[in-house]
């Protein structure tokens, strides 16, 4: 094994990480907010890959508003789900709202081979986003430098907005308690919705990411990176953000290494290998790296 | 200033609160006493808008001569923003956010960032240990300290009316002497206290006037010393033989 293939395989690794901590970010706050799983959330990388196909297809336009077109869309489709499909499930058992939200997903992923076929599409990025950089031993594309960069500069943002804002503090306020925050004043409705549009909006940048680094997209494409961004956010701790982000490169990492590194007849495991990553951690940690019990809503 | 008339609630199936009429007078403390279960903070709960009466009125006049508002129509965060604070039982400090995050919580709708300083120097100034631990996350707090806590959240939102719910629970004596005097000195800053108890003889030592409440309905008013004097009072709240 060479160094710059070692060094490819972690970038590779951290590019991995980068779209799972997106994903399991939104599982996390959104489970944190309403104590639900929400099953549909895969599908909304799908929707964000699309959107950006579209947004990349129809006009020459600059990479940021992509990502801001993407991030839209995505915060767009959050809500809906929130206000049509979780808010009136409030309340209700727990099994009723998975049930609901699975029942969203299969739905939307139906939608989605109905309107844009079950076949793969190619994701075509602009050619400067292809280009190269170098870096001594290895290079590396500018798109891949950019999915890093951009996941981290989110990460940071929204820890920021959720630490330091008022409103963010009134989001962690309803997420530990509906009834007193509402004595403070806050309009828990509108918390709920905001963690849902931005829960939304980064797994959309991820499927933005996702086509850009493997440039193919197709209907059912969230359905796996959803399932194993909800595997990094349980292994982080369910409802910590923090922990989001540390699963998804731990568990982005350990995709990548896995494959690369044992032998090739071991790599049709990898999604063996993942899942069984998150039995042993929840066999010796059941409430995941950084989660805090908190199972009961008062 | 508040006036509840012919309240019924219902709670989890039950006709937990069954006609109650109170009224709290400005810059006065009010009681509202009663046993475990009799209705009381199911009654300060409809009050602030967590739960909608089925029947019944809730009227609040925020300054002296503007029109009563009824509150049943209400949200949560309207009644909150007319001037009114709910300091809920078993204090219910968010123990995720720090002691000053608790603080400035209470303020969530003040857009008067000065004001919103003072005050928080106010609190500090009153409750030195709240500045100590400012950074401590809440549930790190003694049950004396929460109180307290409890107590700084709710006049965070610069209220006219502050509503108690079982400030004693749970604490020594002494604190209970302490947060007694502490709604005082409230009331003395021109809040007016409407304070539900178990804790009888320190309720009515302290009232102005009260009212007894059992099984969802009230059954005695009258000043904080007629109720203290009252036989069926001292037979089934203060102990006596
Ligand atoms: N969440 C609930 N679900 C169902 N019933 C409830 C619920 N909370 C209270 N109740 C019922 O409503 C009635 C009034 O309860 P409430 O909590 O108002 O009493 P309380 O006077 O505050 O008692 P305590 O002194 O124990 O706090 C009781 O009969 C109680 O059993
Ligand atoms: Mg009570």
């Amino acid at each position: 094994m060479t160094l710059p293939y070692l060094i490819d395989q972690l970038v590779n690794g951290l590019i991995l990480g980068s779209m799972y901590a997106l994903v399991a970010i939104g599982f996390s706050m959104i489970y944190g907010i309403v104590r639900l799983i929400n099953f549909a959330h895969g599908d909304i990388l799908t929707i964000g890959a699309f959107a950006g196909l579209a947004a990349f297809a129809s006009a020459d336009l600059p990479f940021p508003v992509v990502i801001l077109i993407v991030l839209v869309a995505g915060a767009v489709v959050g809500m809906v789900i929130e206000r049509t499909t979780f808010r009136p499930m409030r309340g209700s058992p727990q099994v009723t709202g998975f049930i609901a939200s699975l029942a969203v997903s299969i739905i939307l992923e139906n939608l989605a081979i109905m309107i844009l076929s079950a076949q793969p599409r190619t994701f075509r990025i602009p050619a400067y986003l292809n280009a190269l950089v170098d870096f001594g031993p290895v290079s590396i594309r500018v798109i891949d430098l950019m999915i890093v960069v951009l996941a981290i500069v989110l990460v940071i943002a929204l820890t920021s907005f959720v630490r330091f804002t008022k409103v963010g503090i009134a989001m962690r306020a309803t997420a530990e308690n509906y009834d007193v925050a509402r004595l403070m004043g806050i309009n828990i409705n509108r918390m709920i919705m905001l963690a849902f549009a931005i829960g939304s909006a980064l797994a959309a940048v991820a499927g933005l990411m996702w086509g850009s680094k493997y440039g193919q997209i197709s209907p059912l494409m969230g359905v796996l990176p959803g399932l194993k961004a909800f595997v990094a956010a349980v292994i982080g701790g369910v409802g910590s953000i923090s922990g989001a982000v540390l699963g998804g490169y731990i568990l982005g990492l350990a995709e990548v290494l896995f494959v690369g590194l044992l032998p090739p007849a071991l790599s049709g495991y990898r999604n063996a290998f993942v899942f069984g990553a998150l039995i042993l951690v929840l066999l010796v940690l059941p409430n995941g790296l950084l989660g805090r019990n908190t199972e009961t809503r008062a | 200033m508040l006036d509840l008339e012919d309240v019924h609630i219902n709670r989890g199936g039950t006709h937990a609160v069954r006609g109650v009429s109170l009224t709290v007078g400005r810059g006065e403390i009010v009681s509202l006493i009663g046993a475990n279960g009799a209705g009381k903070t199911t009654t300060l709960a409809a009050i602030s808008g967590l739960l909608r009466p089925r029947k019944g009125k809730i009227l609040f006049r925020p300054q002296e001569n503007a029109p009563a508002i009824d509150l049943t129509t209400m949200k949560a965060e309207q009644i909150v923003a007319a001037g009114i604070s709910h300091c809920p039982e078993a204090r219910q400090i968010f123990g995720n956010l720090s002691v000053t995050e608790n603080l400035k919580i209470g303020a969530y709708l003040r857009n008067d960032a000065d004001g919103v300083a003072r005050d928080l120097a106010d609190i500090h100034a009153r409750f030195p240990i709240l500045h100590e631990r400012g950074s401590v996350p809440g549930d790190k707090l003694s049950g004396g300290e929460q109180m307290m806590l409890a107590i700084g959240r709710a006049l965070m939102s610069r209220p006219k009316l502050i509503l108690f719910d079982e400030p004693s629970l749970g604490l020594a004596p002494i604190l209970v002497e302490q947060i007694f005097e502490i709604l005082e000195t409230i009331r003395r800053d021109g809040v007016t206290v409407l304070l539900v108890e178990q804790n009888a003889s320190m309720a009515l030592e302290f009232s102005d006037r009260a009212y007894v409440i059992e099984a969802g309905e009230i059954t005695l008013a009258g000043t904080g010393k007629e109720l203290a004097s009252n036989s069926d009072v001292q037979r089934a709240y203060l102990g006596a033989a």
